[in-house]
């Protein structure tokens, strides 16, 4: 991982510093980041999920999306998940998974105000409000 | 022994000048703060901030010569370089035009003060630099002697070049070169024969800048590109054979023969070195295969004279944007665009594109004008499988339109803006910004450059990589590399 990304984990582990937090190499100096037991919202289910996503070697540079979150994630009203939601497989360490991926591009990023913390934040506040 | 040469971006120098010679005839005062930027080639000290001293409160008269820079503003400033890792170039101005050199007071000052500075410096090089109107001399200190600058460059629209005296003649051209040595004078094309010039991309566009470049008598070329010939490359790549594609493997209908061919076809910068050395028997030429996102092959280019990107990856403009202001080297961006609709088939806005890029604030960073799309730099990073898993994104291996005579007006632009502005043609007072030709409309129009100053590549803020020089990475990843013949 270069300086980049390690600073982005460990502002990560910071912010959410009462949550596991699983972050591999991607072998391009980028990491594979799992965030644990993260709140979606009262209207998922489930209610709360894992987050995953990769922070690529260019960072600050290159965006941090898509996330992705538990597969089979529903809303409690039976309604449907907009289109930012899709079926896929999450890339890791080891064999991709199943997962929900959750699309949020960040169409005026700030490389030196945009942080991988901070995109979490921001796609688990925009879950919690669809 | 290496040589040392400094480079300064245009409007720095534009700064100090009129600090120096604000027509008073005086003796005024300064301090630049350098990144270091060393090759096997030169160690080039890289300004990255000037600091003016006032006069008379921070260059001030002295006991031992006429004037000098006050402890105060000595101290203040060195604690700056220390801090920030850079180093330390203590500037004055004589009298006098087209040359100049040290005093014996000036250089017992440095004697005095210089070996204390090297210790607060923690390594980074210590000096000064001496002008006169269009010359300048230069010392430079560090822990493995005192050396002379050779000279410096001020990179701007046109590139200038200040030595310690103006060489008073120039060995004749080549007969090779006669016609357009009466254009840029033999001094001129002796500067091409000495320039080494990066080329990011040897396809449509690039290798048309190869040949070029080659014909016009430039000295050293670095080619860097990963890619193969194709069958589908042949109307755009100059100098390729269908030999080079393998069309006669790469067309047969069984995909082992296919896959056969694709093996054995040659790469594109091989067939840019035979091109250019058909052109010009003589240079030196680096025939690079690999991505110029790993950063043993970025570095390759860090001390080139100048730099085109004919790569149209959003990584490749990250890392060219990163090498122009991270090293002081002037760059072009050149690129063509035919947009057709994928259902009906009708052609869109056609345009060529050339977009200089200079290392300073509205210089045409890349990164300020939005070129540099943050989501496609996050996709490119993904390997194949993971963007078919992605599936919503783009399939880079979808064929774009292309067209040769296209490319070549966006070159042919690209490469008069280089040979004008680094043999200092340029009018100074031309329009700045990028150029666009959209061919449909036989129009000509220019790109106003917009500028954050908070920009991490071209900005003032102290998290700048603006002439860092090798102090910070590149945004480049690691791996390995093929080098070819020189």
């Amino acid at each position: 991982m270069n300086a980049a990304v390690q600073q982005a984990v460990a502002e990560i582990r910071s912010a959410y510093s009462g949550h596991q937090v699983d972050v591999a190499p991607d072998g391009q100096d980028g990491a594979f980041v799992k965030v644990h037991d993260l709140p979606l919202g009262s209207q998922y289910a489930p209610e709360r999920s894992w987050v995953a996503f990769r922070i690529t070697f260019q960072y600050p540079f290159a965006d941090v999306y898509p996330h992705y979150c538990l597969p089979n994630l529903v809303r409690k009203d039976k309604g449907a998940l907009c289109s930012a939601f899709s079926q896929k497989t999450c890339p890791g360490p080891g064999d991709p998974e199943p997962a929900t991926m959750v699309s949020r591009r960040s169409n005026q990023l700030n490389p030196t105000t945009d942080t991988a913390a901070l995109k979490l934040a921001k796609v688990l506040d925009w879950m919690s409000s669809q | 022994m290496k040589k040392f040469t400094f480079r300064i971006a245009s409007p720095l120098f534009s700064r100090l000048q009129s600090h120096l010679f604000p027509g008073d005839g005086d003796e005024h005062g300064a301090v630049i703060a350098v990144g270091v930027s060393k090759s096997s080639r030169e160690t080039r000290l890289l300004a990255r901030e000037v600091f003016i001293a006032r006069d008379s409160v921070d260059y001030v008269a002295s006991k031992r010569g006429y004037r000098a820079l006050s402890s105060d503003f000595v101290v203040r400033i060195s604690d700056y370089c220390a801090r920030q890792g850079l180093g330390y170039f203590a500037v004055h101005c004589h009298g006098g035009r087209d040359s100049v050199g040290f005093s014996p007071v000036d250089l017992a000052s440095h004697a005095r003060g210089y070996p204390a500075l090297l210790d607060i410096l923690s390594g980074e090089p210590v000096g000064a630099l001496v002008f006169a109107e269009n010359a300048v001399a230069g010392k430079v200190w560090t822990a493995r002697g005192v050396f002379d600058l050779d000279h410096l460059v001020v990179v701007g629209t046109n590139v200038r070049r200040l030595h310690p005296f103006v060489p008073s003649s120039m060995p004749s051209s080549s007969p090779l070169y006669h016609r357009q040595s009466l254009m840029f004078g033999d001094a001129g094309q002796e500067l091409l024969g000495k320039a080494k010039i990066g080329i990011i991309g040897l396809g449509g566009a690039g290798s048309l800048i190869n040949e070029w470049l080659a014909r016009v008598g430039v000295g050293e070329i670095v080619a860097v590109d990963f890619e193969k010939a194709e069958p589908t490359n042949h109307s755009r790549l100059v100098g390729a054979t269908l030999w080079d594609a393998q069309f006669f493997l790469s067309s047969q209908r069984w995909p082992a023969l296919q896959k056969l061919g694709r093996l054995l076809a040659n790469h594109k910068v091989k067939i840019a070195h035979r091109v250019a050395r058909q052109a010009n028997p003589h240079m030196r030429y680096h025939a690079v295969v690999g991505d110029v996102t790993l950063r043993e092959i970025a570095m390759l280019l860090k001390d080139v004279d100048y730099l085109f990107l004919c790569a149209d990856t959003a990584q490749s403009r990250l890392v060219f944007n990163a090498l122009v202001h991270q090293y002081q080297i002037p760059g072009m961006q050149v690129g063509s665009k035919v947009p057709v609709d994928k259902a009906s088939g009708e052609v869109g806005e056609v345009f060529a594109v050339t977009r200089p890029v200079l290392p300073y604030v509205n210089g045409g960073c890349l990164l300020c004008n939005g070129l540099i799309p943050t989501d496609r730099l996050q996709q490119e990073a993904l390997s194949e499988k993971e963007r078919k898993a992605q599936a919503y994104v783009e399939d880079a291996q979808v064929s774009a339109p292309s067209v040769i005579t296209l490319n070549a007006v966006a070159c042919a632009e690209a490469a008069n803006e280089f040979l004008l502005g680094y043999l200092g043609l340029l009018h100074e007072n031309q329009q700045p910004g990028y150029r666009m030709q959209y061919s449909r409309d036989r129009d000509w129009q220019r790109v106003l450059l917009r500028s954050d100053p908070g920009c991490l590549h071209c900005g003032n803020g102290s998290v700048s990589v603006c002439a860092r020089g090798d102090m910070v990475a590149l945004p480049c990843r690691s791996g390995q590399t093929t080098l070819g013949g020189t």
